[in-house]
């Protein structure tokens, strides 16, 4: 089930990058399919147990394997370091053009 | 060795950033670590064994270096020694040397890692470094070019990190020895975002404008080392796993046509290079057990094809042929353009001799056809008119060096491979250049047929990613 919902949010990021007009919206789609990506990631590290693995005198419980989630911070500082550059990208260029649909932008600036 | 590999891993990233601290030096520094680069690229070819690093436990990060890295890295380095030498003189501020630096480091730790989590953040850090480089020059058409880029590249690298939790899911580890036995679905999602951060066969078309906009320096980088860097793990992959080694070899003969096909009907210079790009990242992927000799010619080659391309004095090749251009610049171009058609004397001829010894039998058509089509499209510049007084002093100071080193690489790597020169080897490639300078001749210089570039729009590079998916997951679906 969840899952599932964890799919539904890539594929929505998905098609809100291919179907929005505007760049703006583009970029938060695909940060909406890389909140998907990384849920899926904390997902499959709780698949045995929920608690984190520190140190302590409780025997025998479920551990959340902590690899996935160590990984998924990398993405996510990534994630969020490249949003940061495009944000800055369309700001010049909203600046420059009194318009932010992309497809007026491809028509101004492909040869 | 080990000490020695993280050291030279680490040096790109510490000076690159020394660069922007120092900037009176930058350009001596950059050149350093190009230097640094390829004596390590030589040290490996001495050692016959591979050397592995398992880094932290079996949990993070492989290193694998061989041979076949050797041959990337070396690329990779030559390369950014000559781009380094070409903007010698051009006024480059040191946040240019700063990202050509990181750019070089983090392609170099593409070139070595074995699991799929250092290969994301390798790949993910190249797309900055390129991102910035591209936009450079801050006009809007750059600035929009690189965005494009970046939204391409990062789109597919999330459908990538998908896959990678599938397979550590299978494995319990992000090796890639662990694509063997991961469902089918993890192996699709991987390959989706490697081909199109490498630009093979459709989901690839992001790259002709990519490399054809962005200015010389950069695009003789992008083109000479940055998609190589999607295309090695491709490489290890089918190296390492002999059930995906048929999909590489399909995927390279159909990139091989389709970038050819491509460039024969073009008209502009450095998109015409660019789409040739795309089809000799086929030729690399179709002999996945050579393919490094091939990746470090075509580096050479197509870097010194997009700084000459930077000095002729127009782009369309209509006009280009009622202007002459100096005759030594010709010359160059025409070193180049042989060796990329296959012409002996040159590594070019070796690798392309390399690549169709260690092809299988349904690839050989193929093959053959795109070689063909390499000669055909390589003749448009091999006879342009020239002359020894026009446009005498247009060129800049740093191109000689950085041609020097390229163009004799280019001769020197011929030591590689040399068995190859036999009659009968000899005698199949001249006849392939022949004849498509005969069909240049007959045919394609009138042609004024044009591709729509309806393809390359950015939604459809981003809509046509979900259909690669379709079909790769079909292939790879047991």
């Amino acid at each position: 089930m969840l899952e599932a919902f964890i799919f539904a949010t890539i594929l929505i990021g998905f098609f809100g990058i291919v179907f929005k007009q505007n760049l703006v919206m583009k970029i938060i789609s695909m940060d909406v399919m890389s909140t998907g990506v990384i849920a899926y990631y904390v997902l499959v590290a709780s698949r045995k147990g929920l608690f984190t693995p520190i140190l302590g005198n409780k025997e025998n419980i479920n551990y959340a394997d902590p690899v996935p989630q160590a990984v998924i911070l990398t993405a996510i500082v990534i994630g969020f370091s490249i949003q940061a550059l495009m944000l800055v990208g369309v700001m010049k260029l909203a600046k420059n053009n009194p318009t932010l649909e992309s497809s007026e932008i491809e028509k101004n600036n492909t040869p | 060795m080990n000490t020695l590999t993280i050291i030279w891993i680490a040096i790109p990233l510490f000076i690159g950033f020394t660069i922007y601290l120092l900037p009176k030096i930058d350009r001596y520094l950059a050149l350093v670590v190009a230097i640094v680069s390829a004596g390590y690229a030589l040290q490996i070819f001495s050692h016959t064994s591979p050397l592995n690093l398992n880094l932290l436990d079996n949990f993070a990060v492989i290193l694998v270096v061989d041979h076949l890295s050797g041959f990337f890295i070396l690329t990779n380095a030559i390369v950014t020694a000559a781009v380094i030498l070409y903007c010698w003189n051009l006024e480059k501020t040191a946040f240019f040397y700063t990202q050509l630096i990181i750019l070089h480091g983090s392609v170099n730790s593409a070139f070595i890692c074995a699991d799929f989590i250092s290969l994301y953040v390798a790949l993910e850090v190249i797309g900055i470094a390129a991102f910035l480089l591209i936009a450079y020059p801050r006009s809007d058409r750059s600035i929009w070019v690189g965005l494009r880029y970046l939204f391409v590249s990062n789109t597919a690298m999330l459908f990538y990190l998908v896959g990678a939790i599938l397979v550590y899911q299978a494995h319990h580890s992000f090796s890639f020895a662990g694509l063997k036995g991961s469902p089918p679905e993890a192996i699709a999602l991987i390959f989706l975002g490697l081909l199109t951060k490498g630009g093979i066969f459709v989901s690839g078309l992001w790259l002709p404008l990519t490399h054809s906009e962005s200015e010389t320096p950069v695009s003789a980088m992008l083109s000479g080392v940055v998609v190589k860097a999607g295309v090695f793990p491709l490489v290890r992959c089918a190296l390492m796993i002999e059930e995906i080694d048929p999909i590489i070899r399909l995927f390279g003969v159909g990139t091989a046509l389709l970038g050819v096909g491509y460039a024969v009907f073009e008209k502009d210079s450095k998109r015409m290079l660019a789409f040739h790009t795309v089809s000799q990242l086929g030729f690399i992927l179709a002999a996945p057990e050579v393919g490094g000799f091939y990746a470090l010619t075509h580096g050479l080659v197509k870097s010194a094809l997009f700084l000459i391309a930077g000095v002729l004095p127009s782009r369309n090749l209509k006009e280009l042929k009622h202007q002459p251009i100096y005759t030594p610049i010709w010359i160059a171009l025409v070193i180049a353009s042989f060796s990329i058609s296959g012409f002996p004397l040159l590594s070019g001829f070796g690798a392309k001799i390399l690549t169709m010894k260690n092809i299988l039998s349904w690839q050989a058509i193929g093959m053959n056809l795109a070689a063909f089509g390499t000669a055909i499209s390589f003749a448009k510049f091999i006879f342009l008119p020239h002359d020894s007084q026009t446009g005498q002093g247009k060129v800049k100071p740093g191109f000689w060096p950085a041609m020097a080193l390229l163009l004799g690489g280019l001769i020197i790597a011929n030591v590689v491979y040399f068995q190859a020169y036999t009659v009968a080897n000899t005698i199949k490639p001249l006849a392939t250049i022949f004849l498509g300078w005969l069909a240049y001749f007959l045919i394609f210089q009138r042609s004024i047929i044009k591709f729509p570039r309806a393809i390359e729009q950015f939604e459809h590079l981003i809509g046509g990613m979900s259909l690669m998916l379709i079909l790769i997951f079909w292939m790879v679906f047991p």
